[in-house]
């Protein structure tokens, strides 16, 4: 990364669309695909889409820089955003910032952890945010553009260049963008955050430092119990973090996969006690030499197994995705923890 | 072309920078910091081991984070700050 931290603007020779993608990724700005110019103009629509958001940013580790609305707002051009989807990259950043969320830990971690970052509330509708079909996939771009933006700001202010800062083994392709809504409308519970202590027409972002989405194939069962067994045998695995106990894990239920829970009488508070009660993995699927390992740190086995999540509170319950036989298991990095912040919206 | 810079921060005021004073590295107190990953403390006290050879290590300890995914607690920092004029750390995995 050319490390001209100190201008805010830079006057560049005019180039093309393939000038600009070779400046960008010499300068190291890029995750790999063309951005667009953040030129004044662009620059200045974005920040707007902010008006009278003044409340100021820490500095973003490791490089520890205040970033500015307008450095900020660069990365959101950069990455593709319409400036009302700005308030929502903002707000996933004030999350990320959080002391319990480990931004330093897990940029710099060999985990293949990722800024995953939910939203909840009237926003998605309004940025056209997918919650439904492939709502973790391609197609749609706001979730593309919000998820990467928040990625390049950690990138570009933050310092945290892949295979430099940045030591994950793999990566994943989460590290691209990672954002979908919650599927409010076709979920049988109250939305996440209102679970959480915020309006139902508050527009809120929850990240977490994740894993992506691990599929939990159930076409079989037709109880919620059935349903939530099979589950809790897909999240007991010894090679996901959450196996140290230390941090939080989403279970994002496919619509009718929520619908059989909804109507067998399973609340997300029973569903937590199940999976925290069921979810365990057993002795006989870790090396001796792992155990120990685990035990060192402090997290010890009940019986012949250790249990996954620290606490029923540590397993949180969202509904996303389209039709199917399908949910979603999102493991953290462990040393994190699920943040949710409310959306700014712009001044009038 | 006018850009505005993607990488432009402003550095916090009040950022001091530490001064050493000379280090006497055959008396001075060491810390051996680990950050909890495997073989960390297998390595370190290799090294006070190592150490031993050519200096006094009585005043060489180990410590350990506590977490291998998260900071080390201001307090125990600060501590070793107090105590102990080198710190060899134990930063990969």
């Amino acid at each position: 990364m050319s490390d001209s931290a100190e201008t805010e603007y830079l006057d560049i020779p005019e180039m093309d669309h393939d000038g600009w993608a070779d400046y960008v990724e010499a300068q190291g700005w890029t995750d790999g695909l063309p951005l667009v110019p953040p030129t004044e103009a662009s620059v200045a629509r974005m920040m707007d889409g902010a008006r009278g958001d003044n409340e100021p940013f820490p500095a973003i580790t490791p490089r520890l820089l205040i970033p500015t609305l307008r450095s900020l707002a660069a990365n959101a051009v950069m990455a593709g955003c319409r400036p009302s989807y700005f308030p929502a990259v903002l707000a996933a950043l004030r999350g990320v910032l959080v002391a319990d969320y480990n931004l330093h830990g897990t940029l710099a971690t060999t985990h293949s952890c990722a800024p995953m970052a939910m939203v909840n509330g009237p926003l998605r509708q309004e940025l056209n945010i997918n919650c439904g079909t492939n709502c973790f996939g391609q197609g749609w771009r706001a979730n593309a553009a919000i998820g990467r933006a928040l990625q390049l700001i950690l990138l570009n202010i933050g310092g945290g260049k892949p295979a430099v800062m940045d030591r994950s083994t793999f990566g994943s392709p989460a590290k691209y963008t990672f954002c979908f809504g919650e599927n409010e409308e076709e979920s049988p519970f109250e939305p996440y955050h209102v679970r959480n202590g915020f309006r139902a027409d508050e527009s809120v972002v929850t990240v977490m430092s994740a894993e992506p989405n691990h599929n939990l194939n159930d076409h079989g069962s037709t109880t919620g119990l059935g349903l939530l067994t099979t589950f809790a045998g897909g999240i007991a695995t010894p090679t996901a973090n959450t196996i140290s106990a230390k941090g939080p894990y989403f279970i994002v239920l496919g619509p009718e996969h929520a619908a059989t829970l909804a109507r067998d009488n399973w609340t997300v508070k029973k569903i937590q006690d199940f999976l925290y009660d069921k979810a365990r993995v057993p002795l006989a699927w870790i090396s001796k030499e792992n155990q120990a390992r685990y035990e060192e740190a402090g997290h010890f086995p009940e019986n012949d197994a250790f249990r996954v999540a620290p606490t029923p509170d540590d397993i949180h319950v969202a509904v996303a995705g389209g039709p199917g036989k399908h949910s979603a298991w999102i493991p953290s990095f462990g040393g994190t923890a699920a943040i949710s912040i409310r959306v700014k919206p712009p001044a009038a | 072309m006018r850009i505005v810079n993607p990488t432009y921060g402003i550095a916090p005021q009040g950022e001091g920078s530490a001064t050493a004073g000379p280090v006497d590295w055959m008396n001075d107190p060491i810390v051996l910091f680990s950050n909890n990953k495997p073989n960390a403390k297998e390595l370190l006290l290799g090294v006070r081991d190592r150490l031993s050879s050519i200096r006094r290590v009585d005043n060489v300890d180990y410590i350990a984070k506590g977490s291998a995914s998260q900071p080390a607690p201001p307090e125990m920092l600060n501590e070793v700050v107090r105590k102990y004029r080198i710190a060899l750390l134990a930063l990969g995995d």
